[in-house]
C-alpha cells in the first residue's frame, strides 16, 4: 500500500476530464461544439487507452506498478492495490479503493470496452458531448467495482446512472425520454430499496468494528462487515439475528436482481436498449447489468450466507425464469435489437442458476458468464447499431441477403450471434459448460429433481432456433430479388465503415482468445471462488 | 497417472507431432480467408492457387502424411497412446461435508487407439481426395467465382474439426470439435446464401442436430458428474483415460449403473442427431444444397461418421464386465433405431429422381446398417463373458469363442464404415461429375437460358409491347431518346416505360434494368444493345411458349430423369459409380460385401439369443434386397439405355482433378478383399486382441480364411443366412430394377468392355420380364414416400404452430402482462400523486380546515394513549 494506483488513473482520470470537458463544451457554441468534437473525441480515446494500458499492466505485471500481483491465489478479504482516504470521520465513510479476483475482471472489461465503444461509434453525432459521457460512465461502472465502502459503492452505483440516462434521452431512437425515464425511475426505486438493506445494515451493526466513524461507531468499511459477519455466522448463529437477515437479504437482492435483470423484473431492459444508441448498449449489456451479479458476490452472498441457502429455491427459480423465459420471447420478436436484449436476460439467467448451485465451479460459471457476456454482448449491440445505420430499420427480414450487400457485418453479425448461442472454442461456452456441470452436479447430489436440468436445456435449442432464425431472415437469402429496403431510398448499401470493422475484430479476437484460452480470465476466478468457500462458506454452512 | 488404461500406453514419437494433424488445417483457415479477402479476382489467385485450393491441398496432404506415420504405429492392436494432456481450466467442487474446495479440471490431449486409426484415416485420407476434386468441381464453375476462397477455408476448417474429434482424448473435446463441424457443415450448406432454400437447409441441418446435440451435452454433464470422484489430479474426468479405466467404471457400476445407463442413452441422442438418424434424419437429404464436394466430405463421408464413432467409442463401457447385462436394453435401442432408418430411408430413396437424395438416402441407409451393426456389437460385448478372466478372478472358459464373437461383430460394424465412407465419398464425387457435366453440357447447348432468368421482368413486358403495338425497337428508341444523343440514359428511359404503362420504377430498380441493358457498360444504351437484348428476351419468351413450360422452370441437372445412356459418354465416372454401387449393395467380392455380410450375420445371432433383435435383424435382411433395388435403379437410369433429353447426348469427360480421386477410389472398394484378408473385418475394439498383423498369417491364409467364411461358413445356419443375404442383395433388389430401368445403349455408342455385360443382362431382363409399375407409383404409399413420409411436415407443422405460436404469444404477455403491471403500478402512482396534489389547492381555508383536523386527531390519539 505505496502508491494509489486507482483513485486518479481509473476513477478520478475518467471522471474529472469528462466532467471538464462538459463544463468547457457547455459555454461553446453549437459551432464551435461541433469543430471541438474530433478533437473531444480523440482526447477520451486517448485516455480510455491509457486506461486500458493500465489495468492490463496490472495483470501481466509491471515492475512501474509494484511488480507481478498475484490474482489467482489472492487469500479472501486482501486486495491488490488498495488505498484509503478518509472522507467523512465523523460518519465512518472512507474513500477506499482495492480490487480483488471478483472485481478485477470487471475492471478491466471496462477499461477494455471503452475504447472499443469508442472506435466503434466514431461517427456519433454530438461528438463533443457524447464521448465524455462514454468516458464518465467508465469512470462511474469502475467505481463501482474498485469501491471497498459501502457508501462510495452506493454513490458511484447511483452515478452510473446519471450518464447513461443522458446517453438515451438524447442519442436515443424516436421513444427515447420514456425508456430513460422508465430506466432511470425502475432501478433508482429497487436500489433505494438496496440502500434501505445497507443503511439497516450499518445501524444494526456492533459499535466500534475498524474504521469507525467517530460519532456513530459503526463502519461502511466492506472487508470489516465481511469479516464481521464471517464471525457472526459461525456456529449455526445469524448475523443480525435469523429474519432480520433474510428480509435484509431480499432487500439487497431486489436492487441487484433489478439491475441484473431477472424475469420479473427485466421490463426496462428491452426498452432501454432499443431506444439507447449503440455506445450506450454496448456498455449497458457489456458491463452495466454485470453490476448487478457484482453486488450479488460482494455483499448479500458475503454477508448473509444462511440466507442464501435459504433462498436457493429462489434463487434457482428466478434464474430459470429468466433464462427460459427470456429464450422464448426472444424467439417471438421481431426487432433485432429486442431479441439480442431479451437474450441478454436469458444469459444471465445463467448467472444466477450458478450463484443458486452453491458451488464453487458453479460460480467460477457466473463469473466467468459476466466476463464472457461482456465481451460478446457489445458485439451484438455493435452489429444491431450497424444495422440500424445502414438499413434504417430494426425488424428482421426488413433486409435479406446482407451477405451480399455487406459482408463485414453479416461476418460480424453471423460471429457475434454464433458466439451468443455458446458454440465451442469462443468465449460463452465455456460459461455454459461449466453451468451445465455444477447444475447436474447440485442436482444429484443435493437430491433435487432432474426436471430442474429441462429448462437448461431447452434454452441450448431455443437460443439455436432463435439466433438461426434471425440469421435465415437477414444475412441469407435475397437471391435476385435482393432489394434494399424502400427506407434507403435507392441509397446504394453500404458495408461498415473502418472504425467499426475495427472495432469488430477486436471483440471477436477477443471473444476467441477467451473460448481457446479461457484459463487467462479463469484462473484468478476460479482462485476468488475457492477463497470464498474455503474461507468464508465452508466454515459457515459446512455442516449443512 | 491414476486412470491409465488397462494395458500400457505406446510410447511414439509420432504422438507428438499428432495435434499437427489438426492445428494444420485449423491455422490454413483464417490464411485463405485472409488472402481470399485480400487478392480476390486476382490473376494468380484465381489461376495459380486456385482461390486457396492448392493451399488447403498441401496442407491436407501434410494432414495425411503425419496421420499414415502415426496409423503404423498404433495399427494392429498394439495398445493406445495417450498424451499427458494440457489443461484447459480448473475449478473447484465443494462436496458436502468437506472442509476444502476439491479441486477439478478439464484439459486437453491426443488419445489414440484402434478405435481412433480407423475414422483417422477414413478422415484425412477423404479429405484430401475431396480436395482435389473440389478444385476440379469448384473452380470451374462460373457460380464460384471469387467465393471459393470462402469454400476452401471453410473446408479446412470443417476438416480441422472432423481430425480434432477423431484424435480427441475426452468426450468434452470430442463434443468441443462435433460442435465446431457443425457449424462448418452450417457454413458449407449455406454456401449459396442467396438462395432461399440453402438457407433454409442450413438453419434446418444446424438446428436438426443441436436438438441432439442439447442430449450429448446433458448427458455429457451426467458422465462427468458420475466420473468426477475418480478422476486423478490434473485429469479431466471426461478423459478416456479416466472414463475407460475398468477400476473406474467398476466403481460407478456398483453405486449407480442405472444412471450410467441413462448418460450413455442420452449422448446416444446425439449420435442420432449427428448421422442422421430416425426420427433426426430430416436435415440430411435437404443438406444436398451445399455444393456437391461438401455432400460428398460432410454428408457421406466423414461428419456423418461421427455419431457412429461417438458410438463405436462408448464400447468400452458396454464390453465391462462390471457393467455385465446392465446396458442390453440400449444397445437393443441402438440397433432397433439402425434397423428402422435402414429400411425407412430405403424406402424413400426408391421414388427420388434427383441424383444426389438417392445418395443421401443411400446414406441414411447405410449409416442404419453400421447403427445396427454397433447395437449388435454391443449387445454382445455386454452379454457375453468375453474377457480373460471373470469378474472374480477365474479363468473364462469361453474367452477364445466369446472374444472371437465380439471382436468380428465390432469389426464388422467398423469395417462397413470404413467401406461406406470409401464408396460414397466415391458415389458423391463421381455424381458430382455427372452433375457438373450435365450442367456444362446444358450449358453450351442452351447458353441463354440461365441468363434467362436474370432477365428483368419489365424488359419481357416491353419486349412484348413493342411486338404487341408492332413498333421497331429503333422507333422506339427514336422516340424516347428525348435530347436526340443517339443513346439512353437512366432518366430517358424510366420516362418512357412510364409513358408506355409499363413501368413507374424507382431510381435503384431502374439501375437494374439498365445493368441487364448496358451491355459495354458506359451506362448508357445505345440501338444495338437495346434491340439484341429485347429481341433474345422475346424470342425466348416464345420458346417458353412452345415448349409449354413454365417461365421459371429451370433445367434440373441433377435429376436422373435428364440423365440416361452416359455410360458411352463418361466410362470412368460410370466405372467409379458401378463399383460403389456394388459395394453398397453388397455385391460378393465387392467393398461393403465384406462388412455387410458381418453385420447381417452378427445380428441374427443376437437374435437368436434375444427375440426383440428379430426386428432390427429382419429390417437388415429386407434392407439388403431393397439397397440392391435403388442402387441398381440409379445407376442404370443415369448411365445405361438412351439419353432422356439432348442434353445428356452431350455430356463430355471430366477433368484430372475430379477423375484421379474416383481412379483411387475404385480401386479402394475392389481392393477391400485385401483389407479383409489383413483382418479389417476383426478391427479390435480393445487392446486385448490381435488380428492378423502380428504375422500369425500370412495375407494368403487371411483370403482363404475370410472366403471360407464367407461362402462355406461350417455353421449351417449362417450359411443360409449368407447365401439368403446375397440372393436379397445381389439378385432379387437388383434383378428388379434392370427390368425396369435402363435398357441397351443407343446404337453405334461405345463403351468400356466391362459394361458390355451389365447392359446385355439389362437388355435381357427388361426384355423378358418388364412389368408395370404405374400402379404403384400412382399408389398412396409412394405419394407417401415421396413426400419423406410427411415427417418433415409435421416437424415443420409443430415448429410453427407450437414452438413460434408459442413464442409470438410469450412476447405478447411479456410487453402486456409483465411489464403491463409496472406500467400500472407507474400509472396509479401518478393518479395518487395527482389526487395528493389536488389536496394542495392553494387556499388559505382549505389549511386551516386541514390543520384543525389534524390537530384533533393528533389530540384524540394522544388522549387515547395517556387514558
Amino acid at each position: 500500500m505505496t502508491t494509489d494506483w486507482i483513485s486518479i488513473p481509473l476513477v478520478a482520470l475518467p471522471l474529472v476530464s469528462s466532467i471538464a470537458i462538459l463544463a468547457f463544451v457547455a459555454y461553446a457554441s453549437p459551432a464551435a461544439r461541433d469543430r471541438m468534437g474530433p478533437s473531444v473525441r480523440m482526447a477520451t480515446l486517448i485516455f480510455s487507452l491509457l486506461m486500458l494500458v493500465l489495468t492490463t499492466a496490472m495483470f501481466l505485471g509491471s515492475n512501474f506498478i509494484e511488480g507481478t500481483k498475484d490474482w489467482a491465489s489472492l487469500s479472501f478479504g486482501s486486495f491488490n492495490y488498495d488505498f484509503r482516504y478518509v472522507w467523512i470521520e465523523s460518519l465512518g465513510i472512507h474513500w477506499s479503493v482495492g480490487m480483488d479476483a471478483l472485481s478485477f475482471p470487471m475492471v478491466w472489461l471496462t477499461t477494455f470496452l471503452l475504447p472499443v465503444t469508442i472506435v466503434a461509434t466514431w461517427n456519433e453525432k454530438n461528438a463533443a458531448i457524447y464521448f465524455p459521457l462514454v468516458l464518465m460512465m467508465g469512470g462511474a461502472l469502475i467505481g463501482v467495482f474498485v469501491a471497498l465502502d459501502l457508501f462510495m459503492f452506493y454513490v458511484f452505483w447511483e452515478l452510473t446512472l446519471i450518464p447513461m440516462f443522458f446517453l438515451i434521452l438524447k442519442w436515443g431512437g424516436y421513444d427515447r425520454k420514456y425508456a430513460s425515464q422508465k430506466f432511470f425511475i425502475y432501478t433508482f426505486a429497487a436500489s433505494v430499496i438496496m440502500l434501505l438493506g445497507l443503511v439497516t445494515v450499518y445501524f444494526l451493526q456492533p459499535e466500534n468494528l475498524s474504521y469507525a466513524g467517530a460519532w456513530t461507531g459503526r463502519t461502511f468499511d466492506i472487508p470489516t462487515l465481511t469479516a464481521h459477519a464471517q464471525s457472526a455466522n459461525a456456529g449455526g448463529a445469524w448475523f443480525l439475528g435469523e429474519s432480520l437477515q433474510k428480509i435484509l437479504f431480499v432487500m439487497l437482492m431486489i436492487g441487484f436482481l433489478v439491475k441484473l435483470p431477472s424475469v420479473p423484473f427485466h421490463t426496462w431492459l428491452p426498452d432501454a436498449h432499443v431506444q439507447a444508441p449503440t455506445g450506450g448498449s454496448m456498455l449497458l449489456a457489456g458491463v452495466m447489468l454485470k453490476m448487478g451479479a457484482y453486488g450479488m458476490f460482494r455483499l448479500p452472498l458475503a454477508f448473509f450466507p444462511h440466507a442464501a441457502e435459504h433462498f436457493q429455491f429462489w434463487l434457482m427459480a428466478f434464474g430459470m425464469v429468466s433464462l427460459v423465459w427470456g429464450a422464448v420471447v426472444c424467439l417471438g420478436q421481431t426487432n433485432l435489437k429486442k431479441m439480442v436484449a431479451y437474450s441478454s436476460v436469458s444469459h444471465m439467467g445463467v448467472i444466477l442458476i450458478g450463484i443458486a448451485t452453491m458451488q464453487p465451479l458453479g460460480w467460477a460459471a457466473a463469473l466467468f458468464m459476466m466476463f464472457a457476456h461482456g465481451i460478446i454482448s457489445p458485439m451484438l449491440f455493435a452489429v444491431c447499431g450497424a444495422f440500424k445505420h445502414h438499413y434504417h430499420s430494426m425488424e428482421i427480414g426488413s433486409m435479406r441477403g446482407m451477405a451480399k450487400h455487406s459482408p463485414w457485418l453479416a461476418t460480424s453479425m453471423m460471429f457475434g450471434w454464433m458466439a451468443s448461442l455458446g458454440l465451442p472454442l469462443l468465449a460463452g461456452f465455456v460459461a455454459e459448460l461449466m453451468m451445465f456441470l455444477a447444475l447436474w452436479h447440485f442436482l444429484s447430489a443435493e437430491g433435487w429433481s432432474v426436471l430442474w436440468m429441462v429448462g437448461p436445456a431447452l434454452v441450448l435449442a431455443l437460443t439455436a432456433a432463435y439466433y438461426l432464425w434471425s440469421m435465415q431472415r437477414t444475412i441469407f437469402e435475397g437471391g435476385d430479388e435482393t432489394q434494399p429496403p424502400e427506407s434507403l431510398n435507392g441509397q446504394p448499401v453500404p458495408d461498415i465503415g473502418d472504425a467499426e470493422k475495427v472495432a469488430m475484430l477486436i471483440l471477436a479476437a477477443f471473444t476467441i482468445l477467451f473460448g481457446i484460452m479461457p484459463w487467462i480470465a479463469l484462473d484468478m476466478m476460479n482462485g476468488w471462488t475457492v477463497a470464498f468457500f474455503e474461507t468464508l462458506l465452508v466454515p459457515i454452512l459446512g455442516g449443512a | 497417472m491414476a486412470g491409465s488404461g488397462s494395458t500400457e500406453a505406446v510410447q511414439s514419437t509420432a504422438l507428438e507431432y499428432a495435434p499437427y494433424i489438426l492445428l494444420l488445417p485449423m491455422l490454413a483457415f483464417p490464411v485463405i480467408l485472409l488472402l481470399g479477402k485480400l487478392f480476390n479476382g486476382n490473376k494468380m489467385w484465381k489461376d495459380g492457387l486456385k482461390e486457396g485450393g492448392l493451399i488447403a491441398l498441401p496442407v491436407m496432404g501434410a494432414s495425411l502424411l503425419i496421420s499414415l506415420w502415426l496409423i503404423t504405429d498404433f495399427v494392429g492392436g498394439n495398445g493406445h497412446g495417450d498424451t499427458t494432456g494440457w489443461t484447459w481450466f480448473t475449478s473447484g467442487l465443494w462436496i458436502s461435508g468437506q472442509t476444502t474446495v476439491t479441486e477439478i479440471s478439464l484439459g486437453f490431449g491426443i488419445y489414440v487407439d484402434h478405435v481412433t486409426v480407423m475414422l483417422l484415416f477414413v478422415a484425412s485420407f477423404l479429405c484430401l481426395l475431396i480436395n482435389t476434386f473440389a478444385i476440379g468441381y469448384m473452380n470451374t464453375d462460373p457460380i464460384n467465382d471469387n467465393r471459393n476462397h470462402r469454400f476452401y477455408a471453410e473446408f479446412v476448417l470443417f476438416c480441422s474439426g472432423m481430425l480434432g474429434m477423431v484424435l480427441a482424448d475426452s468426450f468434452l473435446w470430442l463434443f468441443i470439435f462435433w460442435e465446431l463441424m457443425g457449424l462448418c457443415s452450417y457454413l458449407l450448406i449455406g454456401f449459396y446464401y442467396e438462395r432461399p432454400s440453402a438457407a433454409y437447409a442450413a438453419k434446418k441441418a444446424f438446428l436438426t442436430t443441436r436438438v441432439g446435440d442439447v442430449f450429448l451435452m446433458v448427458g455429457l454433464a451426467m458422465l462427468w458428474t458420475l466420473f468426477h470422484p475418480y478422476a486423478g489430479a490434473g485429469q479431466g474426468a471426461l478423459d478416456y483415460s479416466v472414463v475407460f479405466y475398468e477400476g473406474n467404471i467398476e466403481k460407478v457400476a456398483a453405486s449407480s449403473a442405472g444412471t450410467l445407463g441413462w448418460a450413455l442413452g442420452l449422448m446416444f441422442i446425439g449420435a442420432v442427431g449427428k448421422s442422421a438418424q430416425f426420427p433426426l434424419h430430416v436435415w440430411l437429404p435437404d443438406a444436398m444444397e451445399g455444393p456437391t464436394p461438401v455432400s460428398a466430405l460432410i454428408h457421406a463421408a466423414t461428419m456423418v461418421n461421427a455419431g457412429l464413432y461417438l458410438v463405436a467409442r462408448m464400447f468400452p463401457f458396454f464390453g465391462a464386465e462390471a457393467l455385465h447385462g446392465e446396458l442390453a436394453d440400449l444397445a437393443f435401442i441402438i440397433a432397433a433405431v439402425g434397423g428402422t432408418t435402414a429400411v425407412m430411408a430405403a424406402a424413400i430413396a426408391f421414388v427420388q429422381h434427383d441424383l444426389k437424395k438417392v445418395l443421401a438416402y443411400s446414406t441414411m441407409s447405410q449409416l442404419a446398417y453400421i447403427f445396427t451393426g454397433l447395437g449388435a456389437a454391443l449387445y454382445l460385448a455386454n452379454t457375453l463373458h468375453w474377457h480373460e478372466y471373470l469378474a472374480d478372478g477365474t479363468k473364462n472358459p469361453d474367452y477364445y469363442v466369446n472374444h472371437g464373437i465380439v471382436v468380428v461383430a465390432f469389426g464388422a460394424a467398423l469395417f462397413h464404415l470404413f467401406n461406406h465412407a470409401m464408396a460414397k465419398g466415391m458415389l458423391f464425387m463421381a455424381s458430382g461429375a455427372v452433375i457438373h457435366e450435365v450442367h456444362h453440357a446444358h450449358h453450351h447447348l442452351h447458353p441463354h437460358d440461365d441468363h434467362h432468368d436474370e432477365d428483368p421482368e419489365e424488359l419481357l413486358v416491353l419486349a412484348n409491347y413493342l411486338a404487341d403495338t408492332g413498333q421497331s425497337v429503333f422507333g422506339f428508341f427514336n422516340s424516347i431518346d428525348l435530347d436526340q444523343s443517339g443513346d439512353v440514359d437512366t432518366y430517358e428511359f424510366q420516362k418512357a416505360l412510364k409513358e408506355a404503362d409499363i413501368a413507374d420504377l424507382p431510381p435503384w430498380e431502374m439501375q437494374r434494368l439498365m445493368a441487364a441493358l448496358d451491355m459495354d457498360g458506359n451506362g448508357r444504351i445505345d440501338v444495338p444493345e437495346l434491340e439484341l437484348t429485347l429481341g433474345r428476351i422475346h424470342l425466348a419468351s416464345l420458346a417458353d411458349d412452345d415448349d409449354h413450360h413454365d417461365h421459371h422452370d429451370e433445367f434440373d441437372a441433377q435429376s436422373m430423369e435428364n440423365m440416361g445412356g452416359l455410360a458411352s459418354k463418361m466410362p470412368l465416372t460410370a466405372t467409379a459409380m458401378l463399383v460403389g454401387s456394388l459395394s453398397i449393395m453388397g455385391f460378393p467380392l465387392i467393398g461393403g460385401f465384406w462388412s455387410k455380410e458381418g453385420i447381417i450375420a452378427n445380428t441374427w445371432r443376437v437374435a437368436l439369443d434375444d427375440p426383440r433383435f428379430f426386428y432390427p435383424a429382419m429390417c437388415v435382411l429386407l434392407g439388403a434386397a431393397m439397397t440392391g433395388f435403388y442402387m441398381s435403379r440409379m445407376w442404370l437410369k443415369t448411365f445405361a439405355g438412351s439419353p432422356k433429353t439432348d442434353v445428356a447426348a452431350h455430356v463430355h469427360p471430366t477433368n484430372t482433378w475430379i477423375k484421379t480421386p474416383l481412379f483411387i477410389l475404385t480401386f479402394m472398394s475392389l481392393g477391400a478383399i485385401v483389407l479383409a484378408s489383413m483382418g479389417f473385418t476383426h478391427w479390435a475394439p480393445d487392446e486385448y486382441y490381435k488380428p492378423f498383423f502380428d504375422g500369425k498369417k500370412s495375407l494368403f491364409e487371411g483370403f482363404v480364411y475370410e472366403m471360407d467364411h464367407a461362402f462355406a461358413n461350417p455353421d449351417l445356419f449362417f450359411f443360409v443366412l449368407t447365401y439368403l443375404a446375397i440372393l436379397l442383395g445381389a439378385i432379387v433388389g437388383p434383378g428388379l430394377a434392370l427390368s425396369l430401368y435402363g435398357g441397351k445403349l443407343d446404337e453405334g455408342e461405345e463403351t468400356m468392355p466391362w459394361f458390355g455385360p451389365v447392359i446385355a443382362l439389362n437388355q435381357m431382363v427388361k426384355g423378358r420380364y418388364h412389368w408395370d409399375n404405374t400402379s404403384f407409383a400412382q399408389s398412396g404409399f409412394a405419394t407417401a414416400l415421396e413426400n419423406r413420409l410427411y415427417i418433415d411436415h409435421y416437424y415443420d407443422m409443430a415448429m410453427l404452430k407450437i414452438v413460434a405460436a408459442f413464442s409470438f404469444k410469450a412476447a405478447v404477455a411479456d410487453s402486456k402482462v409483465i411489464d403491463g403491471t409496472v406500467k400500472t403500478i407507474e400509472r396509479t402512482s401518478q393518479q395518487l400523486s395527482t389526487k395528493v396534489r389536488s389536496l394542495t389547492t392553494g387556499s388559505a381555508r382549505d389549511y386551516i380546515l386541514m390543520a384543525a383536523l389534524g390537530t384533533l386527531v393528533l389530540f384524540g390519539l394522544i388522549w387515547g394513549v395517556v387514558a
